[in-house]
């Protein structure tokens, strides 16, 4: 991930990927130039100060360094979009260029990089093929209330009133639907911040953010940097406390950054972390002193897959600390497994939010008809309780408990959680040296030996060595994947590997591989 | 249309809309502190210069100044966009509190205002219920686009996939391009009056202003019919935004175009593109209704069907299912272009813009049927808009009103000049209001920024005795010829059937 963007409230490694051949300078300058943000004084002062061999690591992030060229057709902002799809794409582009397929590509790439639930196509067509979700009228196919059709939004407004457990039936006139979260942050961005303004959010967290923050809204990132240690408060690792929040947001404010909210990922996403009640009201009384708006992204809401674990939207509170400033987003991307379909919801008390979000909906219109099909699949409680959701969560489990048991009998650390379709791993010892520019080594080894992951710099962890992968896919896909695994376990050295698909010879080893 | 934005190239009549109770110095500097544009000097220079009847004219601008309220909950640029919603809505806003239906509310308003064709519902919705499959065939798509666009664009070459981008509207296009290809604050030539949605598009994610080139009604000089847009007239546009010191980066041409339902001759375009190309600006050129010249007289050109383009890595044409195919609730736009540096900046931004995966298809099943197309749906819409254009123009015709007569579009563009007194955007706003009240909702002509006071559009692709109905609204005006005298609404029902004035049939 392109983290140019990032407001660095950390002294010790800042993550500033630079692409080769364009100046670092004039780059940041030119970002500068486009409403604030860092000044080129500044910039001057973080290139000169930090060490070479950091800045050498950088240019192994994911921008392909040598490949930009600033283009002269485009605008400063122009180029960096680009840039930003140059540098999220190396590893996709080698999926989609190489793709596993159990007859045709049975050597292709396996994604555990892309959060998708691959587990619940059949339930999901099924459904979405029924009669009922075939309605030609002519309001579907003119243009709509860019806040959405009213018949969507009232059963939103009553799918979240149940599914959030919301003590009072939440509104329809607080409803607002678009074509998707990620439209959503860049729609909240615009309005709540002006250029060069940022938001404040913990790391490690799903990296598109940035982007969509960025690409058309220009608001920046301030990071509370969480780690795996436990200390002092923390119970947990990567645990989330109100005290970073106050250091990160006290930083950025010596800085003179205008920090305007804070993002709230609930489940959490790389972590699959689910907050408690009070963890919960902590940061909310926590934004609400500091008069931030608090952006809530429970778009894994329904994906918690184990009975044991409870799940708190901050729609189910007895009280808001600040409702005018809490604004919750939800879709069906994740939760539906969907993610083709663009469909995204925020619900907010707060009209001048709403209204000025809708202005910008002009851009993120869900189409009429798809508007329909969704309102139908929300409303059938019964069939989403009885048959959905029973089935997902147990397939979810599944798949989780395979490639933990895998994880666990290799003796690789991870982080056990019940939500989500992710598991945040530890390779740490596998580093020999612990630096990004071996995650980077680690990570290309892995797309090497067809398996594509997440490594932490995606997700701007502080830590070198962490890795996401994404569970929620087929048994045979998974095993597959994990073989792939092995030769880094089995050597205990992070680059002797062993020849790609020299596996497949190995005789079965119990404990090692689990095929049943 | 709040014009606040607009970059003035024009000495005579600047068009800058304030809401009351806001500081208009301040709401500029706030702008131009967004990343360039305007400074503080030009914005007071502007206000101070300005006579204080035009000013006062400004108020009644579409932007409900009474109503504004700064929200200390957002942004800047999050309090105007706030402001576009109210300000583009007070017309549609009444339209969806008291909607005319034929049954259940025939006292409500008739909408003429909503550029959309509800001609085809009958036509489109049975296609529509075809090929339900979930399956998405991503990549065909974008062939099948550039298929039907070297078809229908009579391209001398096959155009190919790769300079195709799918993406949810042409709105949504206009801001991606405004955002890649200019930086907040540049500014984006147009020739006025034009389709007043524009402004937004390039403003409330990009930062973009527009600088106009205006048109008007007198045919002087090397014009032969009213608003024609010729290249001096863009030559000195551009000169006098260059004198300001507003960077302009792309040209904007709308054809067949909006309001005015002009097409472009071949010569013309080139001329245009000529003239972009020799001050290296892009040219966005908008062709969302070309296949809606309903009469077979008129031959419409595209862009891609010309033997060479002048500039071809600068040139970036934009298409769209909403009017063609008369489904604007589907969200689907379309961009060609052959430069892959501004087509993938643009794909990136499409993360925000996607068009869902079963519309792909359907878009993609609906596109390759040509047979169907021609011989079913281009047949039946042409006739029918052509049908209902006849009808509201013999209407316009029997009652003396002028308009121009064009062969493209959905809309008509109408002279109401001889009816205000003294011929001024404030009395333009009164007629708009006066139509408003007997229940027919129009365009007025300063939402396109129009620079002459007293021209409106209305569209016709709409049914029958909804057209019958409206212009019957309209009868009071032209009966007294005065335009501030007119009857109370719904005596006309009333009326005796007048012969050559009220055509039912």
């Amino acid at each position: 991930m392109l983290s140019i963007l990032k407001q660095s409230n950390s002294g010790s490694s800042p993550s500033v990927a630079l692409p080769r051949g364009l100046d670092f300078i004039q780059v940041l300058s030119d970002i500068a130039g486009m409403g604030g943000g860092a000044g080129l004084q500044e910039a001057r002062a973080m290139h000169v100060g930090r060490p070479l061999s950091e800045r050498r690591t950088d240019m192994y992030s994911f921008c392909n360094p040598g490949e930009f060229q600033s283009s002269p057709f485009l605008s400063t902002r122009g180029n960096i979009a680009n840039l930003f799809r140059g540098s999220t794409e190396e590893g996709y582009k080698a999926y989609h260029a190489d793709k596993y397929d159990e007859d045709k590509n049975p050597n292709g790439i396996i994604n555990f990089g892309t959060s998708e639930n691959k587990l619940c196509f059949d339930l999901m067509s099924k459904r979405l093929t029924q009669s009922d979700m075939n309605l030609m009228e002519p309001p579907l196919l003119q243009y709509p209330d860019w806040k959405g059709h009213m018949f969507l939004r009232e059963e939103v407004a009553r799918f979240l009133t149940y599914y959030c457990k919301a003590p009072a039936p939440l509104k329809a006139e607080n409803v607002i639907v678009l074509n998707g979260c990620g439209s959503l942050f860049s729609a909240l961005a615009t309005v709540l911040c002006d250029p060069g303004e940022a938001v404040l959010i913990a790391t490690p967290f799903y990296g598109g953010i940035t982007q969509s923050l960025f690409l058309y809204g220009n608001v920046k990132l301030v990071y509370a940097y969480l780690d795996s240690k436990i200390t002092g408060t923390s119970t947990r690792p990567f645990q989330l406390t109100v005290d970073k929040l106050e250091k990160a947001l006290q930083d950025a404010r010596s800085e003179s950054v205008g920090v305007k909210a804070l993002i709230l990922l609930n489940p959490q996403n790389p972590l699959g972390d689910i907050y408690s009640l009070s963890e919960l009201r902590d940061y909310l009384e926590f934004a609400k002193r500091h008069e931030l708006h608090v952006i809530v992204d429970e778009i894994y809401m329904l994906s918690v897959f184990d009975e044991s674990a409870t799940f708190h939207s901050v729609l189910g509170m007895d009280r808001l600390p600040d409702p005018q400033r809490t604004h919750v987003m939800w879709g069906i991307s994740k939760d539906f497994a969907v993610s083709g379909i663009r469909f995204g919801t925020l619900y907010t008390e707060n009209q001048d939010v709403a209204n000025a979000v809708a202005s910008l909906c002009y851009f993120h219109g869900v189409c009429g008809p798809v508007q329909h099909k969704v309102a139908q699949l929300l409303r059938d409680r019964d069939w989403i309780n009885q048959v959905y959701l029973r089935a997902n969560h147990a397939r979810l489990k599944a798949a989780h408990t395979y490639v933990t048991d895998e994880l666990k009998t290799l003796g690789v650390p991870f982080l056990n959680r019940n939500a989500g379709f992710f598991v945040w791993i530890d390779f740490r010892k596998y580093l020999r040296t612990g630096t990004f520019e071996e995650e980077m080594l680690l990570w290309r080894r892995f797309l090497d030996n067809k398996v594509l992951l997440s490594c932490g710099k995606a997700f701007e962890c502080s830590e070198p060595g962490w890795f996401r992968i994404i569970f929620a896919d087929k048994t045979h896909r998974l095993q597959l994947g994990v073989w792939h695994f092995l030769p880094f376990y089995i050597t205990q050295s992070c680059l002797q590997l062993w020849p790609p698909h020299s596996l497949l010879k190995l005789p079965s080893i119990p404990g090692l591989l689990c095929f049943s």
